[in-house]
């Protein structure tokens, strides 16, 4: 397996869309953080509380709740609890995986690898090792960002930093255990990148929130990769936080088994 | 001293069957292929010839049946080491380079000496190409780039799908000498071609499917000796016939199909046999030059089984 790990990331650092999905992200870093820049601002605040003497009452209030917010939760607010995050993770993952369908690419490795779990785990590893690297460096530009621009939120503690980063990056990589099992299931673009979209945006999961919410039957849903990611703890208080540990290892091993059963059954 | 036929096999099937929603696509399969050989596998477009290549390359399962390597299960992953595959179509990377993608190939087998990448690439005439991106390839090209990846690891044995598709007629000889040139060193090749003309210039055995059944598996011996030119004449008295060539013509082999038709191999020239048998009250109904090459041999099997050959 790490010989095809070696082979997966070799072509990894070689191909566009990695930089282009991390570009896209940083993007929304920049972009999140120049906008909150301009809004604690003198001139922002200026028009900000013209605004609430105005009688808008949807602002009413908003200037103290940004002196609430910390660094944590700015930094998931800015794509991690959105779903956006997980589209971008799931397009890249979806274009690297199915590229060797597409491309043909898997019947060189599959001559000479007969034990397909061995694929199964190469591409699951370097999801992982690209998910971890794409939430530090998103991490790392976010704190340069806040102490480049004094300070925009309160820093947070790393422990709670520490603490939300592997429950989010053990998530995430079980989202692309989803987007893995579903490009070797169909070995197509379209259905990955539909997938990635309406899957990582937490557009069905929303959806069916909604709609189950009317029966009162969608506590549940709230065990999701997305809902998780969007309601899990910033910080560890009790036992009960770790229940994200257990969500993003149950989810994982489950698309994991899943992938490798429908690899084993299909011919190349 | 020790003949081909005495070595070990490379590739040997056994009621191999292949069924897709019950259709099947091959069927009790039983090829062998001995180590040294160059073995050419021939059929028809949709006989099971890349189904059977994919199934020994592992990249199919088997329905039934069993296939050794070297004498060994196909799974074993110590007789993987020892083959090369181009099945198809050569699978590459349009935006890596031809050196990029064989060192995908390299790192996916563990090889860690890159001088091997530069090997294959030369020996497929690619070194030149190794920088150049596979998007700007020609088709030619990326076929030879296939071979070259089949050949990364110095395998054993080369299952080679149609490789000459796509080729000119100097990269179809360049390949040709290739093959040769590796059969020399010691390597097994088998390979599909609907390029039967290539195919008869190296192949040292054949294998002919169809319909998913193996027809025959001939040497090529046998095939030039069942191929041979000869002169066929229709009489309506083989057994006055005979004697008659015979006596006349003793440096000559004449071969009695049936009652009626005796072919006669050597014959320069077919009058003067006409000529005795007339002299001599025998009627010729039928009589004339026969020249059969491996299409013609291949078409027969096809169309008409052992009646017209």
């Amino acid at each position: 397996m790490f010989n095809l790990l070696r082979m997966d990331l070799y072509r990894v650092i070689r191909s566009k869309s990695l930089y282009v999905c991390f570009g896209i992200l940083l993007l929304m870093v920049f972009t999140a953080f120049g906008l909150w820049y301009v809004v604690v601002s003198p001139q922002g605040l200026e028009l900000l509380a013209s605004l609430e003497n105005g009688g808008n009452v949807q602002l009413t209030g908003l200037s103290k709740a940004l002196e609430e917010l910390d660094f944590l939760m700015l930094f998931r607010q800015i794509c991690l609890d959105g779903g956006m995050y997980n589209l971008m993770l799931g397009i890249f993952v979806m274009l690297f995986v199915c590229a060797d369908f597409q491309k043909g690419f898997i019947k060189n490795v599959m001559a000479f690898h007969q034990n397909r779990w061995n694929y199964v785990g190469s591409k699951l590893l370097t999801a992982a090792i690209v998910d971890a690297c794409y939430l530090v460096g998103m991490l790392a530009v976010s704190l340069v960002l806040n102490q480049v621009l004094g300070q925009l939120v309160s820093p947070s503690p790393w422990q709670d930093l520490v603490f939300y980063m592997t429950w989010v990056w053990l998530l995430t990589t079980a989202f692309s255990a989803l987007i893995i099992l579903l490009c070797v299931l169909t070995r197509s673009v379209a259905v990955g990148a539909v997938a990635a979209v309406l899957l990582g945006s937490g557009l069905v999961v929303t959806l069916v929130y909604g709609l189950l919410d009317l029966l009162h039957l969608n506590g549940w849903l709230e065990y999701t990769i997305y809902l998780t990611m969007s309601m899990g703890p910033g910080h560890f208080a009790s036992a009960g936080d770790l229940k994200v540990y257990a969500v993003g290892a149950g989810f994982l091993a489950l698309y994991t088994v899943l992938t490798g059963i429908f690899l084993n059954k299909k011919d190349i | 001293m020790r003949t081909e036929r005495d070595n070990p096999y490379a590739v040997e099937t056994r009621a191999l069957t292949k069924l897709y929603g019950g259709r099947a696509a091959v069927r009790h399969l039983d090829l062998q292929v001995r180590e040294g050989q160059i073995y050419g596998f021939i059929g028809r477009n949709g006989a099971g010839k890349s189904t059977t290549l994919k199934m020994i390359s592992g990249l199919a399962r088997p329905t039934e049946g069993d296939i050794r390597l070297f004498g060994k299960p196909v799974s074993d992953p110590v007789i993987r080491r020892r083959l090369g595959v181009l099945i198809e179509s050569a699978g590459l990377y349009a935006n890596l380079t031809a050196r990029q993608n064989v060192m995908m190939k390299a790192k996916c087998i563990g090889l860690a000496d890159e001088a091997s990448v530069d090997t294959v690439l030369s020996q497929t005439g690619l070194s030149d190409a190794g920088k150049k991106k596979v998007k700007h390839f020609s088709m030619g090209m990326k076929q030879r780039l296939g071979v070259a990846l089949a050949l990364l690891g110095n395998p054993d044995l080369l299952i080679l799908d149609e490789p000459i598709n796509g080729l000119d007629p100097e990269g179809i000889r360049e390949l040709r000498q290739l093959v040769l040139d590796l059969n020399e060193e010691g390597k097994t090749i088998l390979i599909s071609s609907h390029i039967l003309g290539e195919l008869s210039k190296i192949s040292t055995n054949y294998g002919i499917i169809k319909d998913g059944q193996l027809m025959e598996q001939i040497t090529r011996e046998e095939l030039e000796e069942k191929c041979q030119d000869y002169f066929q004449i229709r009489v309506a008295d083989v057994k006055r016939a005979l004697p008659l060539i015979q006596e006349h013509f003793p440096a000559l082999q004449p071969k009695v199909q049936d009652d009626q038709s005796i072919r006669i191999y050597g014959l320069a020239e077919g009058s003067r046999i006409n000529q005795i048998l007339i002299e001599n009250q025998v009627p010729v109904y039928e009589s004339g030059f026969h020249r059969m090459d491996l299409e013609e041999y291949f078409l027969n099997r096809m169309e008409g089984g052992t009646v017209n050959v």
